[in-house]
Order: structure tokens, then C-alpha cells, then sequence
């Protein structure tokens, strides 16, 4: 599969992707969840605006809506995708944190 | 209907279908803060630029017919900013057409440069609009005929018409009523009298266009000429704003004269112009980016 181009929405994708690999969740829970482990709270605007883009890429997909909520979880191409972008983000720290070791 | 509802009308209506109640439920549960209308608005230009968002759940078909009309629409649209920016560019030529303005693009580089690039611009704007109109026009013309629908044939018809008025406002019964008018009133007639007819023109067309059956290959075709013909309108953009820069300061009596449009100041007119293209080309630029991403959407899809 080729890498989706999610263009300015990459890093709220990676953290709405990083959100919903700890399980289904509906747009407001996934603002709370990125706000609590990332520290940062995307607008209402940037959170559908990456949403849309992960849906139209499949990297996320829809439930069945709950009242006016709709839950999203990660498909198969999200969770290699995921992976793959996590993996490359170790990758990066720990050479950082060799050349800190270093100083 | 609340401030939030508000707002997301915003959004494309295909957008909103599929994502508005559940934005809403969002912005229900935390209060509307400042920053995040402007990042509601930001976003909602950002949907409107890639207008195949919110259509995953559409089925196959009447997605891609859903980026049919949107490319076709902005073309439509790309169009209607090249005559924009056109009747800016006439107003451009009536200003420079006066000895002054032709002596000092003789003597200062940069006057002179920058209106010759305005003029290959034109021209090349010109020739993009012919390589990707004239064959949606014949489109139109066999759709017409073999449809019979001979109405649309008339719409395409319009502008010649107009054209004959236009020709009849300056040489036949223009000329004695006008002769009699105050030389303003003369200017405002003509001025409203040739922008009414560029306006019905345009809109005949878009019209006879909108109405008829287009292959999508000519659509798609039509994509590398409009997108020739944008880039063409931003460069005779910095170069009419570099022309009355230069303007300014090689020849500043000329700038600060009163030989604009009707009499009108020069550097006001100068700043309408530009305010004018500068419009158009942001018309054109957006609906490129249309263009481009529903292109890109239709080529997924299939």
C-alpha cells in the first residue's frame, strides 16, 4: 500500500491514529485522549478535517453511529500504517538520544 | 439556529451530509472558544478545496459523478475568473494606451519589462483558454444538434450577439445619442453598457456549458490549459503591480495624475485593477485546486 499524503493533518492524524489504537472512539473522546496523552488539544476543525482524510486514505473506518456519535477504529491499513510511522518516530529518538548520550 | 449550526454551514454540503452531526455532538460537549471558530472556518475552506471529502460512503457511481460535476463546475468557474480578469486587463490597456505611460515604458526597464509581460501573459492566457474552451464548445454545439436543443445554441450564440450591440453602442445609434451626452455620462454608458453585455456573455455560456452533455475526457483535458492560463493570470498580476510600482517611482507626476478610467485618478485606477485581478485570480487559483483534487479522486476511484 502506498504511504497516504495527509499533507498539514500528518501529525494530527498520527494522533488520532495513536488514539484509536487504544480501542473505538467517538470525535470528542479522541480530543480528550490526545489531550491527555499528548498534551495538546487539536481544534474541532483540524480533528474532521484529519478524520475525513483518514476515512477517504482507510486508515480508519466508521461504526454504526450511537445517537449522533460515531465511533471510528483502525483498519488493517491504519494499524500498518501506525506501525510503521511509530517505528520510524523510535528510530529517530534513539539516534537523538545516542548523539545526547554523547554531549 | 445555534452559532455552531451556524458555522458548519461552512462546509460543502457532501462535507455536512456526512460529518455535521457529529461535529456538532463535538462542539456540544466544550464550549465555541475564538480559536476554535477559526480553526472551524479554516477547515471548512480546506473541505471546499478538496471537495471529495465526506463522499467514502457514497456508492461508486454517484461518487464519480459527484467529481464530474465539481470539475465541470470549476471549470465553469475558472472561466468566469478568466473574463474577470480579462475586462481588469482591458482596463489596464485603456490606461497605458496614453503617450505618457508608452514613453515611460520606452525609458524605465522595469515599466517596460513588466508591461510586456503582461501582454505575453494575455496572450498565452489567451491561447490556454482556446486549447481547453474551444473543444468543450464544439461539445456543446454536437450535444445541441443531435439532442436537438437548439436553445443552447443560442446561449453559445450571446456573445456574437453582444458583440453586434457592442459594435451598434460605439458606431450606430450609440454614436448620435451618446454625441449629445456629457462626456462622463458617455463614459458611464458605455463603461455599464460593456460590462452588462461581458456579464450575459459569460453567463450564456456557463449556461450552455452547465446544461450540456461533456465527455470526461474533455474535462479532464481541459485541466493543463486552465491550469496554464492560472499561472499565466498571477504572473500579469505581479507584473501589473510591478508596472505601477515602477510607476511610482520612476515617473511619480504620472502616477499621482488624473489619467484612469473616466478621468479617474491613475493610481486609483491602478488599484482597482489590480483588486480585480487580483480576485479573479484567486477565483481561478481555488478552483484549479478543485480541479486537481477531484481529478485526483476520480483517478482513485476508478
Amino acid at each position: 500500500m502506498s504511504t497516504p499524503n495527509l499533507g498539514r493533518f500528518s501529525d494530527p492524524s498520527i494522533l488520532i491514529l495513536a488514539s484509536l489504537a487504544g480501542g473505538t472512539k467517538h470525535g470528542y473522546a479522541i480530543m480528550e485522549d490526545i489531550e491527555t496523552f499528548a498534551g495538546t488539544r487539536p481544534g474541532p476543525g483540524t480533528l474532521y478535517g484529519a478524520i475525513a482524510r483518514l476515512e477517504e486514505s482507510g486508515l480508519i473506518e466508521s461504526l454504526p453511529s450511537e445517537e449522533r456519535r460515531r465511533p471510528y477504529r483502525l483498519t488493517a491499513a491504519g494499524i500498518t500504517f501506525l506501525r510503521e510511522q511509530l517505528s520510524s518516530l523510535g528510530t529517530f529518538a534513539a539516534l537523538g538520544l545516542r548523539r545526547l548520550a554523547n554531549i | 439556529m445555534s452559532k455552531e449550526k451556524y458555522l458548519l454551514h461552512l462546509y460543502p454540503r457532501i462535507w455536512r451530509a456526512r460529518y455535521e452531526e457529529e461535529l456538532l455532538a463535538v462542539l456540544e460537549s466544550c464550549p465555541l472558544s475564538f480559536i476554535d471558530t477559526i480553526d472551524i472556518i479554516l477547515n471548512a475552506i480546506d473541505a471546499h478545496l478538496h471537495p471529495y471529502l465526506g463522499a467514502r460512503g457514497m456508492p461508486l457511481q454517484e461518487r464519480i459523478i459527484l467529481m464530474l460535476r465539481t470539475l465541470r463546475r470549476s471549470l465553469i468557474v475558472l472561466f468566469c475568473a478568466y473574463i474577470g480578469f480579462v475586462l481588469a486587463g482591458l482596463a489596464f490597456q485603456k490606461l497605458t494606451e496614453y503617450d505618457d505611460f508608452v514613453a515611460a515604458a520606452r525609458a524605465h526597464s522595469l515599466i517596460g519589462t513588466s508591461f510586456t509581460l503582461v501582454v505575453i501573459g494575455s496572450v498565452l492566457a489567451l491561447l490556454a483558454i482556446l486549447a481547453g474552451g474551444l473543444p468543450i464548445a464544439f461539445a456543446v454545439v454536437k450535444d445541441a444538434l443531435a439532442t436537438k436543443r437548439t436553445g443552447r445554441l443560442l446561449l453559445l450564440a450571446v456573445p456574437l450577439l453582444a458583440f453586434a450591440a457592442l459594435l451598434g453602442m460605439t458606431q450606430g445609434l450609440g454614436h448620435t445619442v451618446v454625441g449629445n451626452l456629457p462626456k462622463p455620462v458617455a463614459g458611464m454608458y458605455f463603461f455599464g453598457g460593456f460590462l452588462a453585455l461581458a456579464v450575459v456573455s459569460t453567463a450564456s455560456v456557463c449556461i450552455a456549458v452547465a446544461r450540456s452533455t461533456i465527455s470526461d475526457d474533455l474535462l479532464r483535458f481541459a485541466i493543463f490549459p486552465s491550469a496554464v492560463a492560472t499561472i499565466s493570470m498571477l504572473c500579469m498580476l505581479l507584473a501589473t503591480i510591478f508596472w505601477g510600482l515602477g510607476l511610482q517611482s520612476a515617473v511619480p507626476q504620472l502616477f499621482s495624475g488624473n489619467d484612469g478610467i473616466m478621468g479617474s485618478s491613475t493610481s486609483g485606477t491602478w488599484l482597482g485593477i489590480i483588486a480585480a485581478m487580483a480576485i479573479s485570480t484567486a477565483a481561478a487559483v481555488v478552483s484549479l485546486v478543485r480541479c486537481l483534487a477531484s481529478r485526483s479522486a476520480q483517478y482513485s476511484v476508478e
